[in-house]
């Protein structure tokens, strides 16, 4: 007998179906309620707020500012490209909130995603207040490797795309197709595995600098 | 001809020569005790933790209890996604599978994102056996790779190395021969090292941290972001995962991963929380074409019969880095894929328990390894009930055997009891001197590194009776 039904028979002589579908998932969405009242807290009721407090403690060390609209994200990009030493050149994530604006009169917005590229600009499909964890879903408006490949990785997140928790965000894409990637995001990357201190950009991004759109 | 290999050493044996190790003792004390420290700092913010800690052992239970439907549900929606499912019943079964699917795509480079079920399924043997050249994109995985080692624990594999023994092997193997002595620079050479084989790989090779049924997804947890660059630019992307991460929905993963990483790291979330949910679609700029996921028993299913509690496991390492055994021998004197509490519980599954049985006996019981585990797995129970089930399959020493019946006979007998309390205790005080017994004559194992407690003149009982100690008052007249 093949190995998928094995294990399903022996899986089944053990936990037979008592249940139906329907009381099954009644059941875990009770068990999702009943974590939601033991919450860690979130520090500030204004949920902008509390996302920048988490995105910028020490343990995720990302950095944030805010802007008042999409078109000053040009310039917020140029000037951060100028603090870091870095070439006036960035790779640009394909979306049209991003591909829209105005680059031309700070920088070279065209170059092409590389293993070694130094500056990646992407915008985010949301942000988690309670973790500081930007989100992205991906397609062909988000590749999935603009998050992981540059050194130094700068992301637009619209305020009010920000929500309070993971429970919030499971519920707004409750029935929606679920993308090839979803990345939730907290910080640049690191890595504890020498002596467990924290060292920054293992393989993907050295610098989160997160760009806060309204 | 081979020269015949040395019999394999056995547990004591790792151990000893593991307490003596004074590198080691250094490494760990550094690793086990940042952990410690930063999962208080993060429990401590976290006033509901205990009650979280019930709810998310619920949401684990719940998937297990459903195991059946919900497994089947997963893979009807990773099927339908695009993803290639794989079943396999052992680890020989799985390993195949992945040899396979590498063989099929003619590949020559895999790299590998870390993943505990490929330890235990013995993956990396299988793919250097298959003639695959094997990257590790894990920075600790990388080091024992260097190294030529396994993982010594499983949220560090390279625990038992310090960074001086890191600066060496860098130095050794890198292309850039440098010897380096700060940690960034050290992740810095890594990153470089190990850039153009993310691309030069035909196969990327992940674990799965949850199989999510509602969707059909798998998601992986990470704070260097090797998992999604391993699983990206590859064209076949292969998950090895055992069949208890199933969970019902993305909310019950995410819900659980608050408590993981908390206990993993003291982080509020890894870095880098990815759901995969089969191959590249259409305007895809990148990801996988092929997407196949090879679910494995290896026990499970027997676990689910003799211990379900530890398939709740998440495999945050919190119990190992607060065991008092494990801080002090490190990860290979356990001689399996899993160390530590959850580790000895573990092995006897997969190892045998005649050839294990030394493992649950590592345990002193204090409890440390329940009271942190973010799940309330009963670790202590279930080695203790290891320990049980050795005894009466007959693969404890005689001697042990004829003690315990001694001693059973005498304790439930009270008047001989107290008899031979009254004639033990004054002999083991003529030992003692200043308190402590520096060598007791029927236990040198316990007295050989360390001094036992003198007891006291006389029993607790015989001193309330005399009206020497009161009882409830605690203290003394």
């Amino acid at each position: 007998m093949s190995a998928r039904h094995d294990i399903f028979t022996a899986l089944r002589r053990l936990r037979p179906q008592e249940f139906s579908a329907e009381t099954i998932e009644a059941r875990a969405r009770k068990l999702a309620r009943a974590m939601q009242d033991s919450l860690p807290p979130l520090e500030c009721s204004d949920l902008c707020e509390n996302f920048i407090a988490r995105v910028t403690a020490e343990k995720v060390g990302a950095t944030v500012e805010r802007l008042a609209g999409w078109p000053d994200l040009p310039e917020a990009v140029a000037r951060y490209a100028e603090m870091h030493g870095l070439e006036k050149e960035v790779a640009l994530q394909p979306d049209p909130r991003l591909q829209t604006l105005d680059w031309t009169v700070f920088l070279r917005a065209d170059a092409p995603l590389r293993p070694d590229s130094m500056l990646a600009v992407g915008a985010a499909r949301g942000g988690i207040a309670e973790t500081g964890s930007l989100v992205f879903h991906s397609g062909p408006e988000a590749p999935t490797l603009y998050g992981f490949l540059p050194l130094h990785h700068i992301v637009a997140l619209e305020a009010r795309t920000i929500v309070a928790r993971f429970e919030d965000y499971a519920a707004a894409e409750q029935g929606q197709p679920q993308p090839r990637n979803v990345n939730f995001i907290t910080g640049a990357s690191g890595t504890t595995d020498i002596e467990g201190v924290l060292a920054r950009g293992a393989h993907g991004p050295r610098r989160l600098h997160i760009l806060i759109v309204g | 001809m081979n020269a015949p290999s040395p019999p394999p050493e056995d547990f004591r044996a790792r151990a000893k020569r593991a307490l003596g190790d004074r590198n080691l003792k250094i490494a760990l004390d550094r690793t086990t005790g940042n952990a410690r420290t930063k999962r208080a700092a993060a429990v401590a913010a976290w006033p509901a933790f205990d009650r979280a800690r019930e709810a998310a052992a619920a949401i684990k239970d719940h998937a297990l209890q459903n195991f059946p439907y919900y497994l089947e549900r997963f893979e009807r929606n990773a099927l339908a996604s695009g993803a290639k499912v794989h079943w396999a019943r052992d680890a020989k079964e799985a390993c195949a599978a992945v040899i396979a699917i590498c063989r099929e795509a003619q590949a020559k480079t895999v790299t590998r994102s870390k993943s505990m079920l490929g330890e235990e399924i013995g993956l990396p043997h299988a793919l250097a056996e298959a003639g695959l050249r094997r990257v590790e994109t894990d920075l600790a995985e990388h080091i024992i790779q260097l190294a030529g080692e396994t993982p010594s624990h499983i949220i560090w594999p390279a625990a038992h190395r310090t960074r001086e023994d890191v600066a060496k092997l860098f130095a050794k193997h890198h292309r850039d021969h440098l010897l380096l002595t700060e940690i960034e620079a050290m992740v810095a050479s890594a990153r470089q090292e190990l850039r153009d084989d993310f691309f030069a790989a035909e196969v990327g090779i992940s674990g799965a941290n949850f199989l999510v049924a509602e969707t059909g997804a798998i998601c992986t947890i990470t704070n260097e972001g090797n998992a999604e660059l391993t699983t990206t630019p590859p064209r076949v992307h292969i998950v090895t995962a055992g069949i208890e991460k199933i969970v019902a929905t993305t909310e019950h993963a995410l819900q659980l991963t608050r408590v993981l990483v908390r206990s993993a790291t003291g982080a509020d979330l890894t870095q880098y929380t990815t759901f995969h949910c089969g191959p590249k679609r259409e305007g895809d700029r990148d990801g996988p074409e092929e997407f196949h996921i090879v679910l494995v028993d290896h026990g499970r299913t027997q676990m689910l019969e003799e211990m379900p509690e530890m398939l709740r496991c998440v495999r945050c390492g919190a119990c190992l880095n607060h065991c008092v055994v494990y801080t002090k021998i490190g990860g290979h004197a356990y001689g399996g894929a899993y160390p530590g509490p959850m580790g000895a519980a573990l092995t006897p599954v997969f190892d045998g328990l005649m050839e294990t049985r030394d493992l649950p006996h590592a345990c002193t019981m204090n409890g440390l390894c329940k009271q942190v585990c973010p799940v309330d797995i009963p670790l202590p129970t279930l080695l203790r009930d290891w320990r049980a089930k050795s005894f009466r399959r007959g693969f404890e020493p005689r001697a042990l055997k004829l003690a315990l019946a001694l001693w059973a006979f005498v304790a439930s007998k009270p008047a001989l009891y107290r008899a031979a309390l009254a004639v033990a205790l004054p002999l083991m005080r003529r030992l003692g001197n200043n308190g402590w017994i520096a060598k007791l004559p029927f236990a040198p194992g316990w007295t050989n590194t360390r001094d036992f407690p003198s007891p006291a003149k006389r029993s607790f009982l015989a001193q309330v009776r005399s009206g020497e100690k009161k009882v409830g008052s605690g203290e003394k007249k």
